[in-house]
């Protein structure tokens, strides 16, 4: 049962990772393949801040997740000048050098050790330690991100996205700026993924660099595109299913070190079948280009 | 201690340059990122490995099989799934997914048959190197120098020289045209791969004697491949070469000068400000297609 309600939490921390993704990739159609440099910022800047600060994890959270914003802007310039296979390699390179610096920079972040015994939240003197509280506490931040992510890109910004996507050049011609509205939506993608980076980092207590890697990256990418480009209860299909099927291998009994590989094999061949025969995901309406 | 640097660099640069030649003249027929050249070339190491160490076959055959079988990887992985999606017209990016779930799903394969431990081609105790200049140099990287430059001046020979080169450079040039005049183009593109894969097979092998193998050794391979091509101008040849010295040579003096750990990083820091301030590399033609 404990190990089930981990799993549900697990699964509403990558529902968040991936509408946000998909805010950027499905709605915009700005190939991104750094999202898990800005969880990754999220988590290390909110445990940090809680463990050498004494800092509280809410205001953790927000600070993290401002610095993850601060990173969109970083990662989001190149969508400027780049486009398609381009862009997702310069977004490529970026989650890279994060990653370099969580590994490297060991002064601050202790390197490929990790940090340890990061705090967990506190409600009015209440210690949140049980796995229910998380699950409630995690449910609700999806519930908000999956709110305000479906509240944006139906607004006229939201139209503007989608203009991007379809036709950047006529977008540009109705007086819109495309260059900001980029950046903008690189923000708001980074600001929730570090969002989920500290909601991990206080719930596993635990992080290390290996928990950001490019393969992280490309996970949430493969979910974004098996749920749907540009459809947020894609996003929310993609999560659920792609967290939950590999854990089934658990209970057939295999060793990790089948169930490991393995997992990743069937994501690897997820992706090719979706690219050949359904590129925009299963509830999808978008097409790439 | 300069010299050393120089010497490991050029060496770094040799197999960087033998990934990136491979994927070049793939990208040149095809023109998207096969990003799982990278996969192959950890494939070709562990063929490799299978052959000289667990089957016994004599090593140089071997090394010559494993090559050939890697060519013969890079085949299936265009008809199984580049093809179809080229005969769908499918945008760049697709293409680079399809790239990406070609690539986890061998590199697990590989995990899955001989787990994720190091393994090593190399018998016997490790030699001495030679003194030369001050630096020292083995023999396995005498090797991997000679290789590449044999590689490197017959690959130019045949896609200057020969009929099947010419057909080659048609059909990266104008595929419709190229067909107008009796090329096959899915024909010339099977030959491309062939080619491109076995030599990312030579690199694995090479790579393999000269330290280990492990599943996850493709990653980084391509990467740097990528990163050299795209700094020398993509689909240029000689820019391709020139990339994958300079990239040595950038890594090398960000070991010597700063530390090892950010080898990667400083390779993407020069990545990023090639593709932001001149995307069409050092040797870059600047066609519609290559600018982003």
């Amino acid at each position: 049962m404990e190990y089930l309600l981990h799993i549900l939490v697990i699964t509403g921390i990558y529902a968040i990772l991936t509408v946000s993704l998909n805010l950027v990739v499905g709605y915009t159609g700005l190939a991104s393949l750094g999202h898990a440099a800005f969880s990754c910022v999220g988590a290390y800047v909110s445990a940090l801040l809680a463990l050498q600060f004494g800092l509280s994890p809410w205001l953790g959270l927000l600070i993290g997740a401002c610095v993850a914003g601060l990173l969109g802007i970083i990662i989001g310039l190149p969508s400027i000048r780049l486009k398609g296979d381009y862009l997702a390699l310069a977004t490529f390179g970026l989650g890279v050098i994060v990653y370099s610096i969580t590994k490297n920079w060991v002064s601050v972040t202790r390197g490929p050790m990790g940090i340890p015994g990061i705090p967990g939240f506190v409600i009015f003197g209440y210690h949140l330690s049980d796995i229910w509280s998380y699950l409630i506490l995690v449910a609700i931040f999806t519930l908000l991100t999956f709110f305000i992510i479906g509240r944006v890109v139906n607004s006229p910004f939201g139209r503007i996205l989608r203009g991007i996507r379809e036709d950047e050049i006529a977008t540009l011609a109705m007086g819109k700026n495309v260059d900001s509205h980029k950046i903008l939506v690189f923000i708001i993608g980074a600001i929730f993924a570090g969002i989920a980076g500290g909601l991990y980092a206080h719930y596993i207590t635990f992080i290390d660099p290996s928990s950001f890697t490019l393969m992280e990256s490309i996970t949430i990418l493969l979910m974004v595109v098996f749920g749907g480009m540009g459809s947020i209860a894609g996003s929310f299909m993609g999560a659920v299913v792609l967290v939950i099927f590999p854990e089934l291998l658990r209970f057939l009994g295999m060793p990790s070190s089948i169930a490991a590989p393995l997992r990743q094999m069937i994501y690897g061949l997820l992706l090719i079948i979706l690219m050949l025969k359904r590129p925009q995901g299963i509830l999808g309406k978008y097409r790439w280009r | 201690m300069l010299n050393q640097v120089i010497l490991n660099a050029i060496i770094a640069g040799s197999i960087y340059a033998l990934v990136a030649l491979g994927f070049t003249i793939i990208y040149r027929t095809v023109k998207f990122f096969h990003f799982a050249h990278g996969v192959v070339y950890t494939a070709g190491a562990y063929i490799a490995y299978t052959l000289a160490i667990s089957l016994g076959v004599n090593i140089v055959i071997s090394f010559l099989l494993a090559s050939v079988l890697a060519g013969a990887i890079g085949i299936v992985i265009d008809r199984v799934v580049y093809a179809p999606l080229r005969r769908e017209k499918a945008p760049d990016l697709v293409f680079l997914i399809a790239s990406f779930g070609v690539f986890i799903f061998i590199q697990n394969l590989i995990q899955l048959l001989y787990g994720a431990q190091i393994l090593t081609l190399r018998t016997g105790p490790v030699k001495e190197g030679h003194h030369f200049l001050g630096a020292v140099i083995t023999d396995i990287q005498l090797l991997i120098m000679i290789v590449a430059v044999v590689i490197t001046i017959t690959l130019w020979l045949f896609i200057r020289k020969t009929k099947l080169g010419k057909a080659i450079r048609a059909v990266s040039d104008d595929t419709i045209g190229a067909s107008a005049v009796g090329i096959y183009p899915e024909r010339t593109i099977l030959i491309t791969f062939a080619i491109g894969s076995a030599l990312a097979g030579v690199a694995g092998i090479l790579v393999s004697l000269e330290t280990n193998l492990e599943p996850t050794m493709g990653l980084n391979a391509i990467l740097k491949g990528i990163i050299a091509s795209i700094i020398g101008g993509v689909g240029s040849i000689p820019g391709a070469i020139c990339g994958a010295f300079l990239l040595g040579l950038a890594e090398n003096f960000g070991i010597w000068k700063i530390s090892a750990g950010w080898k990667d990083a400083i390779a993407f820091v020069i990545l990023i400000l090639f593709l932001l301030f001149r995307p069409g590399g050092i040797f870059g033609i600047k066609t519609r297609k290559e600018m982003p």
